[in-house]
């Protein structure tokens, strides 16, 4: 949150999902909790409401744009976890992880699975871009935003064994089908890379 | 080979697109996507001997990654790790610059040269973290700098630049490298050195530096957990 | 002498220009380039002795110092580069007597000699996000230069705004606050991941920056290798 008008009121939840039951909202704070401690992505949103009107303003932690999907009828988005910046209407989110890797914040791919009615606000590290697939692409974990639901994914490492542990290219996610990915053009990964033999001890 | 570079100078993305068989040679780290054709296949710079020397000179990774289409139309998409511009030199056969080590994304030729052996500038920086290379046509290089490129020209004059900013400058420059007279601040990886150009040519200035950026994440940087032997 | 700014938004670099005999202070940190016919001096030691600042406390916060550097020309015009440490852009600010700036510490980035500064210690620690944050005073007249990490967004207050600590940059003076926390209750502030605000009451300018330095720090320093305690 960056500003907002004094007529905002905020609290925290959970997010477990519009219409979880008792199981899942259990499980998921657990997730939360522990990923909260092990510095992973927290699922707790903060709702801001404002029965007499008012003003939020909102921004990511990284430098990057920030774009806007309408979502309607049955449409599904799938967005980076990091990249989720807020949403309205009866947009649900669902955390799904693309290995069990991800559990402990490290590579791989954090999903939240979006779906419902209403607009979703996400940012990127860097700039973004459209990529309409028809086909095979190939987009390095780091650099995936979103994309829509109708496509299939799969995480692998970008080639033979000598490429995984040397290429210096982490996890890579191959898309099929028909749709769009939306890619940033900066991942943390290589900023820690570049800067990490500068630093002191 | 055709390329486009988008988003410059905030945070520019590359866009190549390849022939069947041609190839692109890049830096770890600089892949963004790719149409799923194109191979990679990661090898070590200079062979096995060249590697190793460049182990010694720091904050260079061993292996590149050679990106070869398998057929016509085939996308490649690389960035550089830092926010900010990339640009592509295109050199003639005989015709070179200095570029900074962290800059190198790519490159497009197999006869470019790309040399970090070069003693005359070894002074440039502390010998932590970045060096500079000399890059040597014919060939296509793509670089990327930490912050806007600003370019400087220079025509008999003398001008002063700290050495964190320096992106690239031309070969007939003179230089000489010195401590900032002035306070720099708590700085590491050599900081604090300015060098001082002369002559006819261009130096090229990025607007943010890596050594500012490390001073400012490290207090934000975990712990070790000290172990008692 | 006065300042003009290239590269907004995300990458800002400014360039001070100075006639003969003209003068200007800038945060240490701050030189990218100068022309060869400008002097440099830091104008504040580690011991404090005297210089332009009036009740200078070393301000250390996370390892950041507010120290200064005076560039001066003697009978040539000069330029001097000035740029930031982080991603972003920067404003000129032109001062009035009687309408006095408060500038977050790391905001400043440099000021004509006409420009007084006081540093304001606002030492407020929360428990949780180690949060604290200093004001340097502003008064006086002539140019100030101001940074932002992200874009910069200059606000006519009128009325009661709540503005998250980490986006604020400058407020002019008649401008009340009162400071608080984003979220009810310690736990919710934990969960929340929002810290602290400021309730801000009156008329006057406020300048926003479109992101968060202690976020951005911590987001990325906790995925750096850990380091020396």
């Amino acid at each position: 949150m960056v500003t907002c008008s004094t007529t905002v009121e905020m609290s925290t939840h959970l997010n477990a999902g519009r219409s979880a039951g008792l199981f899942r909202v259990f499980f998921a704070f657990i997730i939360a909790l522990f990923r909260k401690f092990l510095g992973g992505e927290t699922i707790f949103v903060n709702r801001f409401r404002a029965p007499g009107g008012g003003e939020v303003v909102l921004a990511p932690s990284l430098s990057g744009h920030i774009i806007q999907k309408t979502l309607q009828g049955g449409q599904k988005l799938f967005v980076q976890s990091g990249s989720y910046l807020a949403s309205t209407g009866t947009i649900d989110t669902r955390l799904k992880f693309g290995g069990l890797r991800t559990l402990f914040g490290g590579e791989g791919l954090a999903l939240l699975e979006c779906s419902g009615n209403g607009n979703l606000f996400i940012n990127s590290y860097g700039g973004v871009l459209p990529i309409p697939i028809n086909g095979s692409f190939t987009v390095d974990t780091g650099h995936i935003v979103a994309f829509e639901g109708n496509l299939d994914f799969k995480v692998r490492s970008i080639g033979g064994l000598k490429s995984l542990f040397f290429s210096g290219e982490g996890l890579v996610c191959e898309f099929s089908g028909t749709g769009t990915v939306y890619i940033q053009s900066r991942n943390l990964s290589s900023l820690v890379s570049w800067l990490s033999p500068l630093l002191p001890a | 080979m055709k390329y486009d570079i988008i988003d410059s100078p905030d945070y520019a993305l590359l866009q190549i697109v390849l022939s069947r068989g041609e190839q692109i040679v890049a830096e770890s780290g600089a892949l963004v996507a790719k149409d799923t054709g194109i191979a990679i296949q990661t090898s070590m710079r200079g062979g096995l001997l060249g590697a190793a020397k460049r182990k010694l000179l720091g904050g260079e990774s061993l292996f590149q990654n050679t990106y070869t289409a398998s057929s016509d139309g085939e996308r490649l998409f690389l960035a550089g790790a830092a926010e900010g511009d990339l640009r592509a030199k295109v050199l003639e056969r005989g015709e070179s610059f200095f570029l900074q080590s962290g800059a190198y994304v790519a490159h497009h030729g197999s006869e470019l040269k790309i040399d970090t052996k070069f003693g005359g500038v070894r002074g440039f920086f502390s010998g932590v973290g970045f060096f500079m290379l000399r890059i040597e046509g014919p060939g296509t290089v793509f670089y990327g700098s930490y912050g806007a490129i600003h370019d400087i020209e220079l025509s008999g004059g003398s001008y002063t630049v700290d050495t964190g900013h320096i992106v690239a400058f031309t070969e007939r420059l003179d230089y000489r490298i010195r401590t900032f007279g002035g306070f720099k601040g708590l700085f590491f990886s050599g900081e604090g050195l300015v060098a001082d150009f002369q002559g006819q040519g261009t130096v090229s200035v990025q607007t943010r530096n890596a050594a500012s950026l490390a001073s400012f994440l490290h207090p934000f940087r975990r712990i070790k957990p000290r172990s008692n032997n | 002498m006065h300042f003009e700014i290239a590269y907004n938004p995300a990458h800002s670099l400014a360039t001070a220009y100075l006639g003969p005999h003209e003068s200007f202070r800038a945060e240490a940190q701050a030189m990218v380039s100068m022309s060869s016919t400008v002097r440099t001096e830091t104008t504040a030691t580690s011991k404090g002795q005297g210089g332009f600042l009036r009740g200078l406390k070393r301000a250390a916060f996370g390892g950041e110092s507010f120290f200064q550097n005076r560039f001066s020309t003697d009978g040539s015009p000069g330029q001097v580069c000035l740029a930031p440490a982080l991603t972003g852009s920067m404003v000129v600010h032109q001062l009035s007597v009687g309408r006095d700036l408060f500038i977050q510490g790391s905001s400043y980035v440099a000021s004509a000699e006409t420009v007084e500064l006081d540093t304001q210690f606002q030492g407020f620690k929360a428990l949780f996000s180690g949060e604290s944050f200093f004001f340097l005073k502003a008064s006086g007249q002539g140019p100030v230069l101001i940074n932002a990490f992200g874009a910069i967004e200059e606000r006519e207050l009128s009325g009661e705004l709540v503005v998250d600590t980490g986006h604020l940059v400058a407020f002019e003076s008649g401008i009340e606050y009162t400071i608080g926390k984003a979220a009810s209750g310690w736990i919710q502030s934990f969960l929340s991941g929002e810290g602290f605000v400021l309730r801000m009451r009156g008329h006057g300018k406020v300048w926003l920056q479109s992101r968060n330095p202690k976020e951005f720090g911590s987001t990325v320093g906790k995925l750096l290798p850990p380091r020396e305690g």
